[in-house]
């Protein structure tokens, strides 16, 4: 059977006119447009009719038509290219390398110089130094030579510059008519896309232009550009005189709360030495013992060989009492981080407004670099393990934080209606359904922030907190790369064995 | 008030959006329709002007499409969402005057719900689910184990109580959150679509155990559904909602033989008519019916008249002669023609 028997059906279908919303959307010059446009619209293969505004115009053309992207990618590329051309035209291209003879010239003159006065004492100086400023002279003289040939190559900048140039605005009049259809598309749809040509948004680009073409042109081809150009011609005097404000601010605080920070400092401190006198001064055997079975109690056998491991890493190479001693402090942390942060989640989870004020001061929590806070820090509450703790909190809080308002917010909100159907309070919804129903995303956080506040150990101890962190600063200091791995890893198994234990609880809920 | 009036609602409006109370005072005033409110006002109107009776032991179902406010109805009887205006009424008791504690109270004791898609919880085992309501209400653990293994044994479940609900299928889920309804021995049962979500041949199992147990615990029941199939199979009486509003009530078989208007006709025209329409409905009186030629009213079977369709069409079957209807005494009162019988079928009158 022939095939022509079947009907055409793409010849039944009626064409569409688009010549309308084309000229709505390109407004001036639109006849033009709606030729090109149709003729990409029609064709199957990429047909590109030529836009000789953009061609002609360039980055110009892109601003005109709302093609801002386009403009910022050409600008840009195209004064590549002019900074080019403007080398080969006038730059002095041999400027570097005659700077460099020039200082090779001047050392060997000045070794020369000296060899000269030592020359009067002893010989044996005297003719190394000439040996060295005579290197120093051949050096120099190459580099002259390499600037003299660069300087002869002043051709080959401007032909790249003007090839470069070429190709810019080749393609911009081969695919502009295309990506302006593109646009179109968009302006389809959403409206609020620039459309037609606005001599606003030229005037706009040209002063753009003006400004950055010009100066670029002349920072990069001048062979000692104005030096205000070169560096922002500022005096320290803003700074120094903020950061002397934020000293004495500091200083005043820290003298007028002393009374505050010091008793948060004893109380934190009392704290520590108690959970540091069980697990450091008591015997490592018990600890040891106390560990391994609380980690098969709660987690599993699996958690249970892991953490004797560890223990036996942590023992074998003599750490067990750096160890111990960072697990204190993360551990307190940690502790901390839960106790608060989870109360402060639920919070955040029912309080939008709460949780908009929070967020920032999370974010600046998690990304402010820890050195920063660490001088405060040292400023309120000295050194030692209670600032150090403190740091570890800062940074380690927010994903409970941030987990514990999310899980929250995730829980299906035809479950909580069910049980108001039945009569539940706010509370018992609150701790029979949401919170268990929100555990994987807070345990999440918890794990977030165990594994976080372990990675601060090393920070914490460059404030006087010990342990497991100070080994590592330690090795920094002496270049020990073997000693800085060993008590790498020991921080490594101390932070999954804290972490099994505490999931592996959870895992265990989960399996019943 | 009448004491076989479990729940009543006069006149419930709910109204969403900032300006409800704005768009409400409007309504009273000028009598705004659905669509000029959400343009004046940005607010949607949920519940337009709902008053219905449920009585004890009844099955009322809720019937309409998705979007007619049906869902939004069945939650202002246990008050999940405040109606703009109106009265509700539970027990004789005004609802909308109940404190917090007091509502609470009435939620956890009075009032059973079972949702389209199960809200169990799924941290807790079955058992534990279904004595969820008692655990609220603070009764003993033996007491909450005791009833929670009745409740199942009712819906037909026992031996899944230390299952997690994940582990049952969909079917087996919802007639959990059946037996978690049941637990606390309500007097009334909210059931919002609680078949919906489940397959055709599951949903029918449900239905005719849900029919079942309705006969055994006589719950006063208020059943939402989108499927007129499934209303006119449990409900003693229907009532048909669009657009909000209650556009007919009436038990299935006034619905399917005299819709109240175009909307409700174009439901009930695919509907079968054969349980639902009986001999009385499309007999010809028996003095005036005038036999065809042949016809021997003396020879025809005698049926009641109270026998519907599917009955009619067995006893038509097994005689040329056209059947002939008596009343509870035996009298002939009616005929039903084969012309008549085929024209009850399609018309249902």
């Amino acid at each position: 059977m022939p095939d022509d028997t079947k009907p055409d059906v793409t010849k039944a279908i009626p064409k569409i006119d688009l010549s309308d919303s084309i000229r709505e959307f390109s407004r001036e010059n639109s006849d033009y447009y709606v030729e090109s446009f149709s003729q990409i619209q029609d064709s199957d293969e990429n047909v590109t009719p030529w836009n000789k505004a953009a061609l002609l115009f360039g980055p110009a053309w892109c601003a005109a038509r709302g093609l801002w992207n386009l403009f910022w990618l050409f600008t840009i590329a195209e004064i590549v290219a002019l900074v080019q051309i403007g080398r080969g035209l006038w730059g002095d291209l041999g400027a570097a390398k005659l700077a460099e003879a020039e200082q090779l010239m001047q050392r060997a003159q000045e070794i020369r110089f000296e060899g000269g006065m030592a020359g009067v004492t002893g010989g044996e100086t005297a003719s190394s130094a000439a040996e060295i400023a005579m290197n120093l002279e051949v050096a120099a003289q190459a580099a002259t030579l390499e600037a003299q040939a660069a300087a002869n190559l002043w051709w080959i900048y401007l032909l790249v510059g003007i090839v470069l140039f070429g190709v810019l605005r080749y393609v911009m009049g081969k695919y502009g008519n295309r990506i302006y259809e593109l646009q179109y598309s968009a302006w389809r749809v959403n409206r609020k896309i620039a459309s037609g040509l606005s001599t606003k948004r030229l005037a706009f680009a040209l002063v753009l232009l003006i400004v950055m073409v010009p100066l670029t042109l002349y920072r990069f081809t001048a062979t000692t550009p104005v030096s205000w150009l070169v560096g922002v011609p500022v005096s320290n005097v803003y700074y120094t005189n903020s950061a002397n404000a934020l000293d004495s601010w500091f200083d005043s605080t820290a003298e007028a709360g002393a009374g505050v920070f010091d008793g948060i400092t004893a109380g934190a401190q009392t704290a520590l030495d108690v959970i540091e006198l069980l697990l450091v001064d008591a015997p490592w055997p018990v600890v040891a013992v106390f560990l391994v079975v609380i980690a098969w109690r709660v987690a599993s056998i699996r958690v249970a060989i892991f953490t004797a491991a560890s223990l036996l890493y942590i023992g074998l190479l003599g750490l067990w009492e750096a160890s111990m001693v960072s697990i204190v402090l993360v551990g307190a942390a940690a502790l901390f981080c839960v106790g608060v942060g989870i109360p402060l989640g639920i919070w955040f989870s029912r309080s939008e407004r709460a949780y908009a004020v929070a967020r920032p001061i999370l974010d600046l929590m998690q990304t402010i670099p820890p050195f920063v806070y660490l001088i405060p820090i040292i400023a309120f509450f000295g050194t030692g393990r209670v600032p150090g703790v403190l740091a570890t909190i800062i940074f380690a809080m927010p994903p409970v934080i941030r987990l514990t308002a999310l899980g929250l917010r995730q829980v299906p909100g035809h479950v909580k209606e069910a049980a108001v159907a039945f009569g539940a309070t706010k509370w018992k919804i609150l701790f029979g359904v949401e919170l268990p129903l929100a555990t994987p995303a807070i345990m999440t956080g918890v794990n977030q922030t165990i594994l976080m506040c372990l990675s601060m150990v090393v920070i914490a101890s460059l404030i006087g907190a010990k342990g497991l962190g100070q080994e590592v600063l330690t090795a920094l200091q002496f270049v020990a790369k073997g000693q800085g791995i060993l008590s790498g890893l020991a921080i490594l198994f101390c932070a999954m064995m804290l972490d099994r234990i505490v999931q592996g609880r959870f895992q265990r809920q989960e399996d019943q | 008030m009448n004491n076989d009036v479990v729940i009543e609602l006069n006149n419930a409006w709910k109204i969403f959006g900032e300006h409800a109370e704005e768009a409400m005072q409007a309504v009273n005033s000028e009598g705004l329709g659905k669509a000029e409110i959400l343009e004046k006002y940005g607010a949607v109107v949920g519940i337009a002007d709902c008053s219905f009776n449920v009585r004890r032991g009844e099955i009322f179902c809720i019937m309409g499409l998705s979007g007619s406010g049906k869902s939004t109805l069945v939650r202002h009887v246990n008050r999940l969402i405040e109606p703009t205006a109106g009265e509700i009424f539970l027990l004789g008791e005004d609802v909308m005057k109940l404190s917090p504690t007091a509502l609470r109270e009435m939620r956890a004791k009075r009032i059973g719900m079972v949702f389209q898609h199960m809200a169990l919880l799924p941290h807790r085992s079955v058992r534990d689910n279904v004595a969820y309501p008692l655990e609220i209400r603070g009764e003993s653990k033996a007491r909450r184990w005791d009833v929670s293994q009745h409740s199942l044994s009712l819906v037909g479940l026992d031996g899944f109580e230390d299952r997690f609900p994940r582990e049952l299928s969909g079917g087996m889920q919802q007639r959990v959150g059946l037996a978690r309804a049941l637990a606390s021995d309500p007097d009334v049962l909210l059931m919002d679509e609680p078949f919906s979500a489940l397959d055709p041949l599951i949903r029918r199992q449900l239905q005719d155990q849900f029919i079942a147990l309705s006969e055994q615990l006589h719950k006063t029941t208020l059943f939402i559904t989108h499927d007129l199939d499934e209303a006119i199979r449990l409900g003693t009486r229907i009532a048909i909602m669009k657009d909000g509003r209650i556009v007919q009530i009436g038990t299935p078989e006034e619905i399917v033989t005299n819709p109240a208007d175009d909307y409700v006709r174009d439901f009930v025209q695919n509907i079968s008519k054969l349980k639902l329409v009986f001999a009385h409905t499309i007999q010809v009186p028996f003095n005036q019916y005038k036999p065809m030629e042949g016809e021997d009213l003396s020879r025809s079977p005698r049926v009641s008249q109270d026998v519907d369709l599917d009955y009619l069409i067995d006893v038509a079957v097994k005689t040329t002669q056209p059947t002939v209807t008596t009343d509870e005494n035996g009298n002939d009162v009616g005929v039903v023609s084969k012309d008549r019988l085929l024209q009850g079928i399609r018309d249902g009158k």
